[in-house]
């Protein structure tokens, strides 16, 4: 019988939620954060042969400190290969080695497309965001994308202002018919309030979980579409006392998921 | 014959007006002592690219050297969005950049075919998203979609680029520039190559003989470069593996300064024009910061097996 505690943090419980969606053998590319936690708590848990990689050229990192970006230096010492952005991005997104691919986005809407290019007009934007950067080749085409966002009606939308990186686009089939590989596309959009999932039929997102302090009809009105709710819509599962363990003892001593809750992740 | 040189001469003899430049660095091995110097000499009017652009590209469009950025991404990283960058793109201050947008992956394949010469590269990304909705200064030279010719299937063309110059930081390079990295690549081997000439910037200048002892690690050859600079400390504050880590507090400070127009120009005032060369530049850090924060960054030393290439 697994544990719960009870005693946890909402960038923990997100965290937890995202290591659930990578199985054992992924090969996971990873951004740093939310990612990488997410990654490795699998790692210690119930993914030990899931291995990771950074775009930047890293494979299998083994990082003395939490990597504050995908080019960190704490990234190079120990890893099983460095390479290059060609190799990583080509000779294994590309060429359709990639699981597991984590995005998060400044607006995502209701079939998973992800905007982190502009607010507003593209030419005359309210915000300039970074672009894609990694993101498009990611969600375009790793086998499985997780996306963690945060829930209110400003981050999501209906229909997001740029589409930086595809998701179902405008419903299904519709990756397909612009030329992306089949089978792949967002799996899953974790929340501060719930995790949400893909109806095949449509390719819109709906509830699956709803987290512990929170409620459906919170989640709903947070949400600015026409949210559907699973049949079989429950409670997300708290942090176990292992994945806790993990979590403290191993990979964040020092605590540094809390800084997820000044971004709004509570 | 020696192409070693000092910055100021690498900058002022190759890099020009209008320009097209490629800058190494993913965080790794940025090539800050050259940026500093392009700003110092005042070059107008460049294109400048990069996969995951960062502080280096946005300090150069807040100097107001650039007009076009073919880009994938630009931000502080940890310090969140490019100030300099939304400004320009915003508010047009100094001036509303032109940007070409594309991503990690199809950048760096366009800079590979630039370096294998070939015509085009098909990639599978940017489908079905709004960068193939977007065109900028490249038009409708920007991608292309045909059937393959192989299966049918649809498919996204993109163009080879050649860089007028690319500027790269590495570890060592001999004085005719054979030039060796280890540790994180980004795009700089395929950026390098891509251009006409390669400007090589290193921590160490080596021996011929040191390079032959382990030549795997050499990703731009000497007949491809122009010149050589010894500048060591010079991707500060990014970092340079087994030289020197990131400086998260400095990080901090350009991004502080960079908050407005004014702290922008004093950064710029305090540490590109105020001091000439690197040297002054690492003399004004340590005056700053104090010498131990200074050794605080440097790397210690943990060395792998040698490797041996005899038969």
């Amino acid at each position: 019988m697994k544990k719960h505690p009870g005693d946890y943090t909402k960038p923990e419980l997100i965290a937890c939620c995202g290591a659930r969606e990578i199985r054992d053998y992924d090969v996971v590319l990873v951004g740093t954060g939310f990612p990488t936690m997410c990654a490795n708590i699998a790692r210690h848990t119930h993914a030990p042969n899931a291995r990771l990689m950074q775009e930047a050229g890293v494979f299998d990192a083994q990082p003395k400190r939490p990597a504050l970006s995908v080019g960190d230096p704490c990234l190079n010492p120990g890893a099983a290969m460095i390479g290059t952005l060609v190799d990583i991005m080509g000779m294994f997104l590309q060429a359709g080695w990639v699981d597991v691919g984590f995005l998060a986005g400044s607006q995502v809407d209701k079939y998973g497309n992800i905007n982190t290019t502009a607010i507003g007009d593209y030419d005359n934007p309210k915000s300039r965001l970074p672009g894609s950067g990694g993101a498009n080749p990611i969600g375009s085409l790793a086998k499985r994308v997780l996306i963690i966002a945060l829930h209110d009606t400003r981050r999501l939308a209906e229909r997001v202002d740029f589409i930086t990186t595809p998701g179902y686009i405008d419903g299904p089939g519709a990756r397909e018919k612009r030329g992306l590989p089949p089978g792949t596309g967002p799996q899953v959009i974790i929340t501060n309030k719930a995790v949400m999932r893909f109806d095949k039929a449509t390719g819109e997102a709906y509830l699956a979980t709803y987290h512990p302090d929170t409620s459906i009809d919170e989640v709903v009105k947070n949400t600015p579409w026409d949210l559907k709710v699973a049949d079989d819509v429950h409670e997300t599962e708290p942090p176990t006392e292992e994945e806790l363990r993990v979590l403290r003892e191993v990979l964040d001593p020092s605590r540094k998921l809390s800084a997820y809750e000044r971004r709004g992740y509570v | 014959m020696t192409k070693v040189v000092t910055m100021k001469e690498a900058v002022a003899e190759h890099v020009h007006d209008g320009d097209f430049l490629f800058i190494g660095g993913y965080i790794c091995r940025t090539p800050f002592a050259a940026i500093h110097e392009i700003i110092r000499q005042g070059k107008k009017e460049l294109t400048l690219t990069r996969s995951n652009a960062a502080d280096d590209f946005d300090m150069m469009i807040g100097a107001g050297l650039v007009k076009r950025f073919i880009a994938t991404f630009l931000s502080l990283g940890f310090f969140g969005l490019g100030r300099c960058y939304r400004r320009s793109i915003e508010q047009g201050i100094p001036h509303k950049i032109e940007v070409e947008e594309y991503t990690n992956l199809s950048l760096p394949m366009m800079l590979m075919a630039g370096a294998m010469g070939m015509p085009f590269v098909p990639v599978k990304d940017m489908a079905g998203s709004d960068l193939l909705n977007v065109k900028s200064f490249m038009g409708d030279g920007k991608y292309k979609v045909i059937n393959s010719p192989f299966d049918g299937s649809l498919t996204v063309l993109v163009p080879p680029l050649h860089p007028d110059v690319a500027i790269i930081h590495v570890q060592q390079a001999d004085e005719l520039g054979n030039a060796q990295i280890w540790g994180i690549g980004g795009d700089c081997q395929v950026g390098a190559n891509a251009a006409k000439k390669v400007i090589v910037s290193c921590e160490r200048i080596v021996s011929r003989e040191v390079i032959g002892k382990d030549p795997s690690r050499t990703i731009v050859p000497d007949f491809r470069v122009v010149a050589v600079v010894e500048e060591p400390f010079g991707a500060h504050p990014g970092y340079t593996p087994g030289f020197y880590d990131v400086d998260f507090s400095f990080g901090y400070r350009y991004q502080q300064a960079s908050n407005t127009v004014e702290g922008f120009q004093k950064f710029l005032d305090e540490w590109v024009f105020g001091v000439k060369n690197r040297t002054e530049y690492i003399q004004h850090y340590i005056e700053t910061v104090g010498y131990s924060a200074f050794r605080g960054l440097q790397a210690e030393f943990d060395y792998g097996y040698p490797v041996s290439y005899t038969y």
